[in-house]
């Protein structure tokens, strides 16, 4: 009883941490357009614009009266889901994201899928192997997937796949489910193969650290069956440190698909993004931050409760 | 005889765990250092039409010519100084500013302070470096200097967290406790023993942290946000290159490679001094 307390009140604990945290999110959405130099109406319109114009901008984008009434009216809005509209075409911000999230959440869920089929069974077999040579060269291989930019990668692919062999199509998108995997298999190829890189390194650093435990030489001695001794003995200990990674990596492979769509031109939401700040439309900008900020909040106070589960050891 | 025991002694050096890795990075790293000094005094200018648009790489130019007949070899050197200057400068001042007030928090004692700034932290390095960077560059316009003014606003939260554990479990120490029966004023204590423990800390980030903040602004330059064409940058260079690479594949994968070169000698030289760290 006393046990199952301490848990609930830790996940509590975490959780309000994240409650915090997303509220600063917001904050930062709020506060990043009020103290850009230069007034962002003005600046939008550019140099010859009319000053009632620019007053009408102005409105739009809440950027009179005092800072605390803004600030009251933007969350206001916010929990009545109105995130405002696009400065280029009016269409709700909401709308947009709707629209454009699901296919980026589509890319990277596929991609961490793929990135785990490749990544589990790489790290623990080198990590419990340990051979010199074969740790040596995967340590240098990933090293310099790890350091190869996405897109430098992407370019590469292009030219193999798509140049020379036209087994990829360089742009364009169907929406529809056996046909879309048709444009998304390149992209998820690029991604797999940074994510598997960073996945397996960790992997493969916990299973050698694992290894030495005194539990395992247990297990070898009472012969525990060889599928079971995998799973509970090696594979649960230590992939705690993957989980909490995965959720941070999930985060940042919301900023690597924003370059990703770009090179496919994929109707993502990393896209948008882009196209939303070189015309300057701050509502949309404001809207995806948001989103994104939480999406990696919720993503990182999951992943520390998937791994606290796995492994008690683990602080949250 | 003394040459021989120096020889001598660097081998040994090398031997120990990570000496390879820490060596040929740097090797890489003076090499592209080396060739990104020399080739701006001596090659062609970046921004001069040398020859015939897309001539395949030969003997005369090396990599190539681009879609305007400009050499791509003297580009991708050209653009060492300012992919490589951005970067530093992203790095450097955020690692100013985190381990300061990193230090400040670990000796703060107020505990509403240290929650408010505290959670301040954790909601900038809620977002990935990129997207935060992408965000703020709406407000600030597309350029480099706005891209290190933004790596300066942002990325100290990174450090300041890191420097913030450390200083809290340096000055639990006794040498502190030292220090402080000794009758030293505080100043000095944070200056001499405080700083050099913690900054050793945040200076190791900051070497794996380059390597990101590489990639960082050459990704936002591909997206057309920091430097953009004619500047030579390896991010926008590949920009430009993207809608010849079914004819003509160097104006691409040269600025690539050299991208990759500068991030995996960093990393090689990461992954050697965390090896030995470790002494495995």
């Amino acid at each position: 009883m006393q046990k199952g307390n301490q848990l609930t009140r830790k996940i509590i604990g975490r959780f309000l941490r994240a409650i915090s945290v997303a509220f600063w999110v917001m904050v930062l959405s709020f506060v990043m357009i009020r103290v850009a130099p230069g007034d962002p109406a003005s600046a939008r319109l550019g140099p010859g614009a009319e000053k009632a114009a620019i007053e009408v901008l102005r409105k739009q984008l809440h950027l009179g009266g005092n800072p605390i009434t803004q600030f009251f009216s933007y969350v206001n809005e916010l929990i009545h889901g109105n995130l405002g509209v696009s400065l280029q075409d009016g269409v709700k911000v909401v709308d947009i994201i709707n629209r454009t999230l699901p296919i980026t959440i589509y890319l990277i869920l596929l991609s961490t899928l793929c990135a785990l089929i490749v990544s589990i069974p790489i790290g623990t077999y080198i990590g419990w192997s340990g051979k010199g040579s074969l740790v040596y060269g995967f340590r240098g291989l990933t090293a310099i997937f790890l350091a190869t930019p996405n897109f430098f990668i992407a370019m590469v692919g292009i030219l193999f796949f798509s140049v020379r062999h036209n087994w990829a199509p360089v742009f364009g998108y169907d929406n529809s489910f056996p046909q879309n995997l048709h444009y998304l298999w390149l992209p998820v190829a690029v991604n797999t193969i940074i994510l598997s890189s960073v996945i397996s390194r960790v992997l493969f650093s916990s299973v050698s650290e694992t290894k030495d435990e005194e539990f395992v030489e247990t297990g070898i001695i009472r012969g525990v069956g060889r599928r079971r001794f995998f799973w509970f003995y090696i594979l649960k200990p230590s992939l705690a440190p993957t989980v909490v990674l995965l959720s941070y990596m999930m985060g940042t492979m919301l900023g690597a698909t924003v370059i990703l769509e770009t090179v496919f031109s994929l109707p993502g939401i990393g896209r948008e993004l882009v196209g939303a700040v070189l015309t300057s439309d701050y509502p949309v900008v404001q809207g995806i931050l948001l989103y994104f900020g939480v999406i990696t909040v919720l993503l990182s106070f999951i992943g520390d409760l998937i791994a606290y589960l796995l492994d008690r050891r683990v602080k949250i | 005889m003394k040459l021989k025991s120096m020889s001598q002694r660097i081998r040994a050096w090398i031997a120990r765990p990570g000496g390879v890795g820490i060596v040929s990075g740097i090797f890489m790293m003076l090499t592209l250092m080396i060739l990104g000094l020399l080739v701006p005094l001596f090659g062609n200018r970046d921004d001069a039409f040398v020859g015939k648009p897309f001539a395949p790489p030969s003997f005369q130019y090396p990599f190539g010519l681009d879609q305007l007949g400009r050499d791509v070899f003297s580009r991708v050197f050209n653009a060492v100084g300012v992919d490589l200057g951005v970067a530093f400068l992203g790095v450097t001042i955020p690692l100013a500013i985190g381990t300061i007030v990193g230090i400040f928090l670990g000796l703060n004692r107020n505990k509403y302070f240290l929650s408010v700034i505290g959670s301040i932290i954790d909601g900038i390095n809620a977002f990935p470096l990129l997207i935060i960077a992408i965000a703020a560059l709406t407000y600030l316009g597309p350029g480099l200097k706005s891209v290190v003014i933004i790596l300066s606003l942002t990325n100290w939260a990174r450090y300041a967290r890191i420097s913030r554990t450390k200083a809290v479990v340096v000055t639990q120490q006794n040498y502190i406790e030292a220090a402080k029966t000794l009758g030293y004023p505080k100043w000095r204590i944070v200056l001499k023993h405080i700083a050099p423990n913690v900054s050793s800390e945040t200076i190791a980030y900051a070497l794996s942290d380059f390597i990101l903040v590489i990639t960082v602004v050459a990704g936002l330059s591909f997206l057309g946000l920091a430097a953009r064409p004619p500047a030579a940058e390896w991010g926008s260079m590949i920009a430009d290159g993207r809608n010849f690479i079914g004819n003509a594949w160097w104006i691409v994968i040269f600025p690539g490679i050299a991208l990759c070169w500068a991030a995996v000698s960093l990393s090689f030289i990461v992954e050697g001094l965390s090896r030995r760290d470790r002494g495995v």
